[in-house]
């Protein structure tokens, strides 16, 4: 509707489209979320922050290509077997796969690269995080295919159809017309290709009749188009594809399971314990390393599954660098909702999400990823826990 | 004439042929690569030592050291394409001028980012840092008036070699002088002890602040240099990776040394720098099987984990540790030799090669792991260069060999 864009200094604020970019932003705030929640289980029972995170989203992603190769959806086969059909076990296959490597690579890291550093000054720890984090990526260079960035076949993904769902439907006039037209439409088509009779429309024995007919037919055609674009135009509905849909509740279950293993299990709540006292929980007889480890699988599943999600059903090419952005954002969006409180990593990846598409939504989509910066520095300004956690007063 | 004033008078002048020698040496390499390598690895020891004053002197965790280095270049960058077409100054004072104006830039860049992440206890500054410099470098990716991702170039260049050792150090002098004079206390208070250096009446959030602003002024007065020696600048001079490069060699050097972070500076500059251009005789890039590149990293790991047993056990004189460090290390790389040489001529591994180019950054990242791994403090931790240092070396009794090789 004309009435839905709004000009204010310059910008255009097209409210027609909002919806659409509403639903955009969710789905690309769960994929934060779940990275979030990884980088604030850490930060929670360690203090530390594993700037490596980004690169086991990666590898994550590596891995679910790799999955997918085998399963016969590598370019070489795909050339010789076009028709590969793909299924619901296959991603299920696919996800899993990830997550376990994930979970390994994370203990892995934990094991060899950070236990040795968790008696040593906190900044000793930070840094080996980074080197962790630079060595991942560029020995990835070398040995991961990276050029060009390889990304999973469309057939992976055998949930593409649109759903599409209209908030506002056009005023009714303009879908009568639509429909009237499209009838007519329709007639004619019908009543030309009846009168070509297998010809083809650009014979040389058509009639002149004939031809008016066609003519008839092709300006009732653009009638239809031209009555389709004023629809959307004055419709405001929300498109999304059907995978895009099973990534997000897909989202929601893994955080509810998270959700459930944190609070009602034993392990969660050794889990909680060292995150609330560290010395203590250990004095209480709870193994910390064992808690630790978990937790790093833990986030690192949660990464995995984020990373054979966006990469199969958003198409997301990969590469080797392609965590360092996304887990940087990510977190970010742990830091506004809380570093180490789970429901804000959740609360603050989705609002990350919505914030950066609104600013595409505004025209800005130039600084997208530098949106996330801004807002980092101005909660740091305003209230530096996050937005559920809480500032803590040292003592001495 | 007392002993105060011979001191001083002595380090200028000591400055001023130390100038003059970087010169001399500079406009004699004859090539203008390696003059390039020359002046950059001068201003990666500014940079470094810069840096060092707010992670190593002053305790927090900057990360982003790049973006007040870009900063300082595009100042200079754009103020010259604006107003010295016509050369109205002497290239070299208004090199200073853009040196001035490239700090303060920075400075203030640096009061906007310190002021809000400084305030707070915990690893904020780090990521604060980290994505000022993405959104600085997205802000001129994005800004045609200086060209966008492409860069922009202006002229004329200004090419003054004993400007970067000068303000090497200037920036090491400052550093040093604030060490051993009661401005510095504050800064190694906070560094030790937040809450007690608060209790004793520091105040923790402007000194922070300062070192912060005073790193990040340095730091753009260097990028001046670098976008006067160029001519030419794009965002992507300024990546993620610089900024870690330089954390690198804070760290290798030893936080909180002054010497250490010069030093590390230079080596790690030229450990980047050479395999680049590193050819066999007949002029290909030097190839690195995956065999022999699969037992470098078998060595690295055995070496570690051995002289990690070794140092938890054994506390015997210090030369003896030394030798048996080298001993470990040696050891394994003789062994990994061995072994790779023994894989190549099996072919095993199959004939997979990588250009040894391709390999330094994670050379770099390895190098970062294993100094943390088995010292985390840095390789000399928080020793200093010293005149009496030296005197001990060069003393006939050596009784005291326990202080040079700690």
């Amino acid at each position: 509707m004309e009435n839905l864009l709004y000009v204010w200094a310059g910008l255009e604020f097209n409210f027609s489209t909002l919806p659409q970019q509403l639903v955009n932003g969710l789905i690309t705030g769960a994929i934060y979320a779940l990275i979030a929640l990884g980088y604030t289980m850490v930060y929670g029972v360690l203090r530390l922050i594993n700037f490596a995170h980004g690169e086991v989203f990666m590898l994550g992603g590596y891995v679910a290509l790799f999955v997918s190769w085998g399963f016969g959806f590598s370019p070489e086969a795909l050339q010789k077997n076009p028709d590969a059909q793909s299924s619901a076990l296959i991603l299920v296959i696919m996800i899993l796969v990830a997550m376990a490597a994930c979970a390994l690579i994370g203990a892995i890291i934990e094991y060899f690269a950070y236990r040795p550093m968790r008696n040593q000054s906190r900044i000793a720890a930070l840094i080996t995080a980074i080197g962790v984090s630079l060595f991942l990526q560029y020995a990835g260079q070398i040995f991961l295919p990276n050029s060009p960035p390889p990304s999973i076949a469309q057939q992976v993904n055998p949930y593409q159809e649109n759903l599409k769902f209209d908030l506002i439907s056009a005023p009714k006039e303009t879908r009568d017309a639509y429909t009237a037209a499209k009838t007519e439409s329709d007639n004619l088509k019908q009543q030309f290709e009846t009168a070509l009779n297998g010809r083809s429309q650009f014979d040389d024995t058509l009639t002149d009749a004939e031809k008016a007919l066609g003519t008839q037919a092709q300006e009732a055609q653009n009638k239809v188009s031209a009555l389709e674009g004023e629809i959307a135009q004055k419709s405001v509905g929300v498109t999304i594809t059907v995978g895009k849909l099973i990534m997000l509740v897909t989202v929601i279950v893994l955080m509810l399971i998270l959700r459930f293993l944190v609070m009602a299990t034993p392990a969660g709540r050794a889990m909680r314990a060292v995150s609330h006292d560290f010395e203590s929980a250990s004095l209480m007889g709870i193994n910390v390393n064992k808690v630790i480890t978990f937790t790093f699988m833990l986030g690192s599943a949660l990464a995995g599954a984020g990373a054979m999600m966006l990469v199969t059903f958003e198409g997301t090419a990969i590469h080797p660098f392609f965590g360092l952005q996304l887990g940087v954002k990510a977190f970010v969006a742990a830091v506004l909702g809380g570093i180490g409180n789970i429901p804000g990593a959740v609360l603050g990846g989705f609002l990350m999400g919505l914030a950066e598409t609104l600013v595409v939504w505004a025209g800005y989509s130039n600084y997208k990823d530098a949106v996330a910066f801004v807002i980092l520095i101005v909660v740091l300004l305003l209230k530096p826990g996050g937005i559920l956690g809480s500032s803590k007063v040292e003592k001495v | 004439m007392g002993k105060f004033w011979t001191v001083r008078i002595a380090s200028v002048v000591a400055a001023l042929a130390g100038c003059f020698i970087f010169q001399t040496v500079a406009t004699n390499l004859g090539n203008d690569y390696y003059l390039r390598l020359f002046l950059l690895a001068g201003l990666y020891v500014t940079l470094s030592v810069s840096l060092n004053l707010i992670n190593g002197i002053t305790g927090q965790f900057s990360i982003g050291h790049a973006a007040f280095y870009m900063i300082g270049a595009y100042t200079a960058g754009i103020l010259t394409r604006a107003y010295y077409e016509q050369q109205p100054l002497l290239p070299e004072l208004w090199l200073v001028i853009m040196m001035l104006a490239g700090g303060l830039f920075a400075a203030l860049a640096g009061l906007l980012v310190g002021l809000p992440s400084l305030r707070l206890k915990g690893d904020y500054l780090a990521i604060v840092t980290l994505g000022f410099g993405e959104i600085i470098r997205i802000v001129a990716t994005n800004q045609q008036s200086v060209g966008g991702s492409y860069g922009f170039s202006f002229g004329p260049k200004v090419v003054a070699p004993w400007m970067v050792c000068l303000l090497a150090i200037i920036t090491i002098a400052i550093c040093r002088n604030l060490l051993k004079s009661a401005h510095g206390l504050p800064f190694l208070a906070v560094r030790e002890d937040e809450i007690a250096a608060s209790a004793m009446g520091v105040n923790v959030t402007k000194t922070k602040v300062a070192a912060f602003v005073l790193g990040s002024a340095l730091a753009g007065a260097a990028g001046a240099i670098l976008a006067l020696n160029e001519g030419y600048l794009n965002p992507d001079i300024f990546k993620m990776d610089v900024s870690f490069l330089i954390l690198t060699m804070v760290v290798l050097g030893g936080t909180g040394s002054i010497t250490g972070s010069a030093l590390a500076a230079i080596f790690l500059f030229l450990t980047i720098e050479i395999p680049r251009n590193i050819q066999t005789a007949d002029g290909q890039k030097v190839q690195i099987t995956l065999a022999s590149l699969l037992m470098a990293g078998l060595a690295i790991a055995i070496a570690i984990s051995l002289l990690r047993k070794i140092k938890d056990h054994f506390h015997g004189p210090p030369n003896q540790r030394l030798i048996r460090n080298l001993g470990v290390i040696g050891g394994s790389i003789a062994g990994a030799i061995v072994l790779s040489m023994i894989l190549n001529a099996t072919t095993v591994m199959g004939d997979k090669t990588f250009e040894f180019d391709k390999l330094r950054m994670v050379i770099l990242s390895i190098m970062l792991l294993v100094v943390m791994l088995l010292r985390p403090q840095g390789v000399l931790a928080h020793h200093e260069f010293s005149w009496d240092f030296v005197k001990r070396l060069f003393r006939k009794d050596h009784d005291d060999k326990a202080e040079v090789a700690s």
